[in-house]
């Protein structure tokens, strides 16, 4: 080959090098994008508010500690005020913005959008932790870190059983209702689930009766419980309605115990609800915002850092619960980037789908997900709000009570 | 027909390769993160210079049990399109970038919104930046934020949450009351490294 051809060819290899390197995207491609469709302003803003800015300060630490294998993180998040009309176009807008995967929130537009992730192979990290999407038959780009809804107020309902029923010694079948607002799939979630473990335990189950999210009076709830006699009642909603129901049933004289869904069970409770809240019971997937436990000191820091004017006593377990969810997330990302496929199909596939019992830390159970089963959990621990300190009653594993039914009865509801 | 190149033609060409990649392979850095080694960055100052109503149409609100003309029946509300417009002065001798920008609002003293803005711009050294974010307000929305985080103080000081909500859309024309912003954070990246300013304001001052 003639000197002159060898120049020519290095010449145009390096012209076509020079302008694919012109293009923006080349130009960013150290730089992955991760969406967030998140609620600050809306139905649940009362608990979506500390979650949204708690993802956000995770994102910020990520990049901190090198991104994904040093590619940084851009995480761009938008409020849909739990309209989800708003959060199907959202989900366009971060796919046009190619966002490898998304961090999302509800129930009624997670499980909305969840054949369109499936389709578009985006993992759909979402604050809601429906059973509806644990199959990954069904909802194969669903996840999340926390014990599911049924798992939780399973885990509840059997903690209570055991811890507060049976050594009363009582010679009659426990009485059970629920409050929930009825519309929201969120609140209506685990409802199935929670009367099935009621009849497996051999419950009397009540009325239901409808609270709305927004309700500052439940009277006519509490009065329609009363003929009932429950002595444990579920509650489904997020903790505004919790607190508004708890005070009306201690002010009416309801007498029963009450069980909590995660979001309804938080630090605002007690502030909310006062008195009412003594005894109270929830689902805890992870520590309380400062509860000891490993990562919590870089959550507490990166909260000062970068939100530094809000007061710490404003954070809440919403926060623990977003890192949570962004750690596995992040974890995910770097196994499918060492794998060279970060692609969304790699970070389901060579992430999330290789976790074995994943320490996550932060107070949450250790993760699994394979290829037939997204519970990353198989129980929960249940706590208690008791003379002023949230304190430990229970962690229920109901793999190893009920392995049988684990397995073949109770995934994806 | 085979064309020939000169070997002057071709060392051109070679050239011009090497300029644009070494060129774009700058960019490419710069974008990222900053161009100067700093050794640390002073913290910006954020003021909120303004609030203007951008769009406004006015007070109503429709339930779903409403038949409307056309499209579906909903619980709907007035929409009001706010811009918070703020001073951003960097006092460095070198250009930072602002990458991340949120604010919530309330309206007396209840919180009705949070909005963030994550497009990034560069601020001069030594310059102050204009920044206009508009935050969207509708009725509806407002009306269960006020439920879910406000609810038990409007019922402790007896307050109609329907009055609340007319008071603010018909009095905004003339900010009749007092907004806030607060809980402001914004993020600055220079060279490697990151600092956070806090911000909030009052308007009308």
């Amino acid at each position: 080959m003639k000197a002159r051809e060898i120049l020519l060819k290095l010449g145009i290899i390096l012209l076509v090098m020079g302008l694919v390197a012109s293009f923006p995207g080349a130009a960013v491609a150290k730089t992955i994008r991760v969406g967030g469709i998140m609620d600050m302003t809306g139905a649940t803003s009362d608990v979506g508010k500390d979650y949204a800015l708690g993802m956000a300060e995770a994102f910020n630490y990520f990049n901190e500690k090198g991104g994904i294998n040093g590619k940084k993180i851009k995480y761009t998040y938008f409020d849909y005020g739990y309209r989800i009309p708003e959060a199907l176009t959202k989900y366009t807008l971060l796919k046009r913005l190619r966002c490898v995967a998304i961090e999302g929130w509800g129930t009624g537009d997670t499980e909305a959008l969840s054949p369109t992730v499936t389709k578009d192979k985006i993992p759909y990290v979402s604050a809601s932790y429906s059973a509806h999407l644990t199959d990954p038959k069904k909802t194969p780009y669903n996840l999340f870190f926390s014990s599911d809804y049924s798992t939780n107020a399973r885990a509840c309902l059997t903690a209570w059983y055991d811890k507060i029923w049976k050594p009363k010694n009582l010679k009659r079948k426990p009485r059970f209702a629920c409050c929930y607002m009825f519309a929201s799939p969120y609140c209506s979630a685990a409802i199935k689930a929670i009367k099935d473990q009621a009849k497996l335990l051999g419950f009397e189950i009540g009325p239901d009766q409808d609270v709305s999210l927004f309700a500052l009076d439940t009277k006519s709830q509490i009065l329609a419980l009363k003929k009932f006699k429950p002595d444990v009642v579920w509650h489904g909603n997020t903790v505004m309605s919790v607190a508004a129901t708890l005070r009306d049933a201690y002010s009416l004289g309801l007498g029963a115990s009450w069980i909590i869904d995660n979001w309804g069970f938080n630090e605002y409770l007690p502030k909310l609800a006062g008195k009412a809240a003594e005894g109270a019971i929830g689902a805890t997937p992870c520590a309380f915002f400062g509860q000891k436990s490993d990562m919590m000191d870089v959550v507490v820091a990166s909260a000062k850092k970068y939100n530094p004017s809000l007061p710490l006593e404003k954070r809440t377990i919403c926060t623990i619960q977003a890192w949570c969810d962004a750690l596995i997330l992040w974890e995910a990302m770097k196994r499918a980037d060492k794998a060279g496929d970060l692609t969304g199909e790699g970070i389901l596939k060579k992430g999330f789908e290789t976790f074995r019992n994943f320490h996550i830390g932060l107070g949450a159970s250790d993760v699994t997900y394979t290829t037939t089963d997204h519970r990353p959990a198989p129980g929960c621990m249940v706590q208690q709000y008791k003379n002023g300190k949230f304190v430990r009653l229970e962690y229920v594993n109901l793999k190893k009570r009920w392995p049988q039914k684990w397995e073949k009865e109770w995934l994806g509801w | 027909m085979k064309r020939k190149w000169s070997p002057i033609k071709a060392v051109m060409v070679g050239i011009i390769g090497i300029v644009f990649l070494a060129g774009m392979v700058g960019c490419a850095t710069t974008q990222g993160g900053g161009t100067a080694s700093v050794s640390s960055i002073k913290t910006p100052t954020i003021k909120l210079v303004d609030v203007q109503l951008a769009h406004y149409w006015g007070w109503w609100y429709f339930s779903k049990k409403v038949k409307p003309t056309k499209g579906k029946a909903g619980n709907y509300g007035a929409p009001m399109d706010l811009a918070f417009v703020f001073e951003i002065t960097n006092p460095n001798p070198f250009p930072i970038q602002l990458d991340g920008f949120k604010f919530t609002v309330a309206f007396e003293e209840f919180d009705v919104n949070t909005i963030n803005a994550f497009e990034t711009m560069w601020i001069p050294a030594g310059k102050t930046n204009q920044l206009a974010v508009h935050g969207m307000f509708d009725a509806r929305t407002s009306l269960l934020s006020l439920l879910v985080t406000g609810g038990f103080k409007l019922k402790a000081k007896k307050m109609n949450v329907w009055q609340q909500l007319e008071k603010w859309w018909t009095g905004i024309t003339t900010f009749s009351f007092p907004i806030t912003v607060k809980e402001g954070a914004a993020t600055f990246h220079a060279g490697d490294k990151t600092i956070v300013a806090s911000f909030g304001g009052k308007f009308p001052q």
